[in-house]
């Protein structure tokens, strides 16, 4: 699944592009976020790149400026820290009280 | 979060606002050339007229061909009945044969009484689903419309509400969805919090966006929650 960097271009931070989408990409299908709503957050904290461009780059198409990726992936974060967390067992102190 | 096809429905929206600014002039004339077609259409009218009317029944344009017909609606407006009304709420045509026979609005009836009216017929104006107005004729003399006068009256209606729809959008605004307007509103947050970063610290509007970032990261918050702190004066963290 490692991006293999043909269409990126020969800069030293294009394997580190790929990474990061990668990673996006991952962590997006894991929280089960939809590219549109990422897409909507992201525009909504500022973002500057349309939704086709944002669903390219999630894949690895399409190469974005530094910014704009971590502003996108401070969207998905927002997304996922949003998500209800897991269930934490009580201490008998919290029954209690 | 649940938005489907944001993109389309902003690209929607801008157009609507664009299209705004422009349609004032348009609905009018389009208005004004329909009510003129229409008493042209039917031998025997004074006047005729095109109101357009929002979800409450509240009157946004109307175009008339003479003065008789703006007096004898704006009255129905006044008094919240008449035939137009009536065609509009209830999505049917209305035929009135002589209305020194009628007993709907008694109201309306009564404070058009001094006004040379006699018959009238209206057509309601609905596109797609939504009756957006009436279309109307007035005339002097009683039994000067039928059936027949209502039906090419409708066939008049279909085509006119259809174009009245797509140029009218004076509703634009409010069709904004919720979800919508909240994303341009934190988005215009952000956008403002980077503004006073680059006045306050004389740095670009990358550089801004990077500090916010960098600062909601920092303290695992949502990025228009540290730019609403911006906004409000308290300063961001230094380093």
């Amino acid at each position: 699944m490692t991006g293999d960097g043909d269409r990126g271009r020969p800069d030293p931070g294009s394997g580190l592009e790929q990474e990061q989408s990668r990673l996006l990409r991952k962590a997006l299908h894991h929280a089960g976020i939809r590219h549109g709503d990422l897409w909507l957050r992201y525009f909504s904290i500022g973002g500057t790149v349309g939704e086709y461009e944002v669903d390219a780059y999630i894949q690895s198409l399409m190469s974005l400026p530094p910014d704009q990726r971590d502003l996108i992936a401070h969207a998905a974060n927002e997304l996922i820290d949003e998500f209800p967390p897991l269930p934490r067992a009580p201490y008998l102190e919290d029954l209690i009280q | 979060m649940a938005q489907q096809l944001p993109l389309d429905e902003l690209s929607t929206v801008i157009a609507r606002i664009q299209g705004l600014l422009l349609t004032e002039e348009k609905v009018h004339t389009a208005v004004r050339l329909l009510a003129q077609a229409a008493k042209e259409s039917v031998p025997g009218t004074i006047g005729a007229g095109v109101s357009l009317l929002d979800a409450r029944g509240r009157r946004t344009s109307s175009g008339y061909t003479d003065r008789i017909v703006s007096q004898a609606d704006a009255t129905q407006y006044e008094c919240g009945e008449g035939p137009c009304l009536t065609a509009w709420a209830t999505e049917e045509p209305v035929l009135v044969r002589d209305l020194t026979e009628e007993s709907r609005w008694p109201e309306w009836r009564n404070a058009v009484a001094g006004l040379p009216v006699r018959s009238v017929v209206s057509a309601p104006l609905v596109a797609g689903k939504e009756s957006i107005g009436a279309l109307k004729l007035y005339a002097a003399t009683p039994n000067t419309y039928d059936e027949s006068s209502v039906i090419l009256l409708q066939l008049f209606a279909a085509p006119a509400a259809t174009l009245l729809s797509h140029i009218q959008a004076s509703e634009a605004p409010h069709r904004m969805t919720q979800g919508l307007q909240a994303s341009l509103y934190s988005r215009d947050v952000v956008n403002r919090a980077c503004g006073v970063l680059m006045e306050r610290l004389g740095i670009s509007h990358e550089a801004a966006l990077h500090r916010l970032i960098k600062q909601a990261r920092d303290e695992n918050t949502a990025l228009q929650q540290i730019s609403e702190r911006v906004l409000a004066g308290t300063p961001a963290h230094g380093a």
